[in-house]
């Protein structure tokens, strides 16, 4: 891909001091939830960010928004440093890139009607024209399959898969080149997921947004991403575009990882055989030397427990991944 | 023979808002050595189905206008408090979703191991102790002694869930019921907890009856399932007909619209619309709103079971739908 990167992040690290004590707060130790990751996102593409709980996606995720504030690294977005803007500056920024949440029954106010929920951004950046804005309201909300009748109601009204098509409506009001999606289908049941996960791959196409779609689900992501960043303990293992990444995992950990995702289908799922991991997976707190995956790691040598490999491409390939044992 | 039998059951709860009909007259059996998935959305009434008639469920607000459940031939619903007692968390024991809500947190893992051994078997303290000991070591907890004294807090969900299965095989159930036992766990530590539990049924014969959302886990651990939606069973039958020979339009449309990490998908097919609200369903299938196939007699009465081969059952009435 030669275009420009709508988002481009490097060497960004999300620490974060944990303190002990009552009266005196000291930092007693520190958590790398996000250690050294770096990507590029294309327009119009989709990365996926998956691994298990603790793995860093969600913190990830929040840091490229600025929910939280980076440790350190650089985050380019649109070719503005993002992270060096402050005040009015940064304002003018945020309306490029929206978030969509997990939670449906959490992320939308239940005082405020769907209508002054979709308002809110637009009158806050200034965007707010009156009559042509509500006609756009009312197009937005046609198009993610609600119907204008909603604007008037409250979000107690309507089901965890209407709420979560709301959400996907005001995290387009503002018309941003990026979304960020953290599980956004994880808290729905199967038959609506599928709707959601539809609506969201059309719109995106239309829009021709960038998306990082952030899920612990590996089936999910592999159907709507273009390409997939695997995270362990803060780092990102291995980053493939979809296919090869499914087809020729080269990590220990995303080998394990697929192979542990069941498959609904008896006939494949009695006779698989899995690469398993022994334990789970460490704190983040005191994360083992060397390489992080090493205490699970099924081909593990001495050298992984002193040294940490780093990002390294495949035959050439687009296709990265970090370990010093596969060739 | 059937060890475990449901016939016609129904569990409603009476609310303000009027009667929700969780489950509504559902019927299936289980027999020794067997693995029984029950597979559904939320508010399908899986574990409501479970639950009612163990008495775990607060009533009122719920009631159990029909039904019964044979346990080994006798009636669980017609029993005394007392006699129910001795089968609840002995001859039928249970696992749950979160392990953490499920273990009391201020007593150490040993003294909540031992109790059932205590209360059910009559087992002397030091006997219970050695017992659960080894149960422990048996889920594969590395220093059981240890682990007897420690919290819960001071265990990942893994291992909470691994105690929890040590707790439910103390006593030698000849019923494992587990709810969603790997929903709450990642991945890598769902695929060892569920060859734990295949390991253990094999040695102990045990009948296992396994509720999950997950179609993936179902086809990898049960031997017979049956599909559930809006308090009905819509199918059941052995696990490998259900996925490959469905006859019923939501079992198939639910196989199609689950993502799989083995298939590279353009498109899922959905589902359009939502689960119905449970207050609001009438005598006819709860389906009709959302089947591509309804007919007019689909909305007015919930058809009977269709026998397809032996075991293999679906409740439609629309025959040709392919």
């Amino acid at each position: 891909m030669s275009a420009t990167p709508s988002l481009s992040v490097r060497s960004l690290k999300v620490h974060y001091k944990l303190r002990s004590g009552f009266f005196n707060f000291k930092a007693t130790a520190t958590l790398k939830a996000v250690d050294d990751v770096s990507f590029d996102l294309y327009p119009g593409e989709v990365l996926g960010l998956v691994g298990e709980s603790g793995c860093g996606k969600s913190s990830l995720g929040r840091a490229l928004l600025r929910l939280q504030e980076p440790t350190s690294g650089n985050i380019q977005l649109g070719g503005l440093d993002f992270l060096s803007l402050h005040g009015e500056a940064l304002r003018n920024v945020r309306p490029q890139i929206q978030m969509i949440f997990q939670d449906p029954y959490a992320s939308l106010d239940p005082r405020m009607t769907i209508e002054a929920t979709l308002r809110e951004p637009l009158e806050a950046h200034g965007l707010w024209s009156g009559i042509d804005s509500q006609k756009n309201l009312e197009q937005l909300l046609d198009r993610v399959g609600i119907g204008k009748k909603a604007l008037a109601k409250y979000p107690h009204e309507f089901s965890g898969g209407q709420r979560q098509r709301i959400a996907i409506a005001r995290a387009l009001v503002l018309r941003p080149k990026v979304i960020i999606a953290d599980e956004p289908v994880s808290s729905l049941d199967v038959s609506v997921q599928a709707q959601i996960l539809n609506l969201l791959k059309e719109i995106q196409k239309e829009l021709h947004l960038s998306i990082v779609f952030i899920s612990h689900n590996l089936a999910v992501v592999k159907y709507i991403a273009d390409r997939i960043a695997v995270m362990y303990l803060g780092k990102i293992v291995e980053l493939a575009p979809k296919d090869h990444l499914y087809s020729q995992p080269q990590h220990p950990y995303t080998q394990a990882l697929i192979s542990a995702v069941p498959i609904p289908d008896p006939r494949i799922e009695k006779f698989r055989k899995r690469i398993e991991l022994r334990g789970e997976i460490p704190s983040p707190i005191n994360p083992p030397k060397g390489c992080a995956f090493h205490t699970r790691c099924p081909i593990a040598q001495e050298s992984c427990k002193q040294h940490a490999p780093e990002l390294k491409n495949y035959r050439n390939s687009s296709q990265q991944f970090s370990c010093f044992e596969v060739k | 023979m059937a060890i475990l039998e449901i016939k016609n059951l129904k569990a409603h709860f009476h609310t303000r808002r009027g009667v929700v009909k969780a489950v509504n007259g559902i019927s299936y059996s289980i027999e020794p050595g067997q693995t029984l998935g029950i597979v559904g959305e939320s508010g399908s009434g899986k574990s409501v189905s479970q639950l009612s008639y163990l008495k775990l469920l607060p009533s009122p607000p719920l009631k159990i206008p029909e039904g019964e459940v044979l346990f080994h031939g006798e009636n669980i619903l017609a029993m005394p408090e007392e006699r129910l007692r001795t089968i609840r968390g002995n001859k039928i024991s249970m696992i749950f979703q979160e392990p953490m809500t499920s273990l009391n947190p201020y007593l150490t893992i040993g003294s909540q191991l031992i109790e059932p051994l205590i209360i059910h078997l009559k087992k002397s303290k030091r006997d219970a102790w050695k017992e659960a000991c080894a149960a422990l070591s048996r889920v594969g907890i590395a220093e059981p002694e240890k682990a007897m004294k420690s919290y819960p807090h001071e265990f990942s969900g893994g291992m909470r869930q691994r105690v929890m299965i040590a707790m439910a095989l103390t006593t030698r159930p000849e019923i494992l019921i587990a709810d969603e036992p790997t929903t709450a766990l990642d991945v890598t530590v769902q695929a060892q907890i569920l060859d734990l539990l295949r390991e253990i049924q094999k040695e102990t014969q045990m009948a296992i009856i396994l509720i999950t959302h997950d179609l993936g886990v179902i086809a990898g651990l049960a031997d017979k399932m049956v599909v559930m939606y809006a308090g009905r069973i819509f199918e059941e039958g052995p696990v490998e007909k259900i996925f490959h020979q469905s006859e019923h339009p939501y079992t198939r449309a639910l196989l199609r619209s689950t993502p799989r990490v083995d298939v590279l998908q353009d498109k899922i097919p959905v589902i359009g619309g939502s689960i119905p609200d449970l207050s609001q369903v009438g005598q006819g299938c709860p389906f009709y709103e959302r089947c591509e196939f309804r007919t007019d007699i689909c909305q007015s009465t919930f058809p009977t079971s269709r026998k397809i081969a032996h075991n293999h059952e679906t409740f439609c009435h629309v025959e040709k739908f392919q």
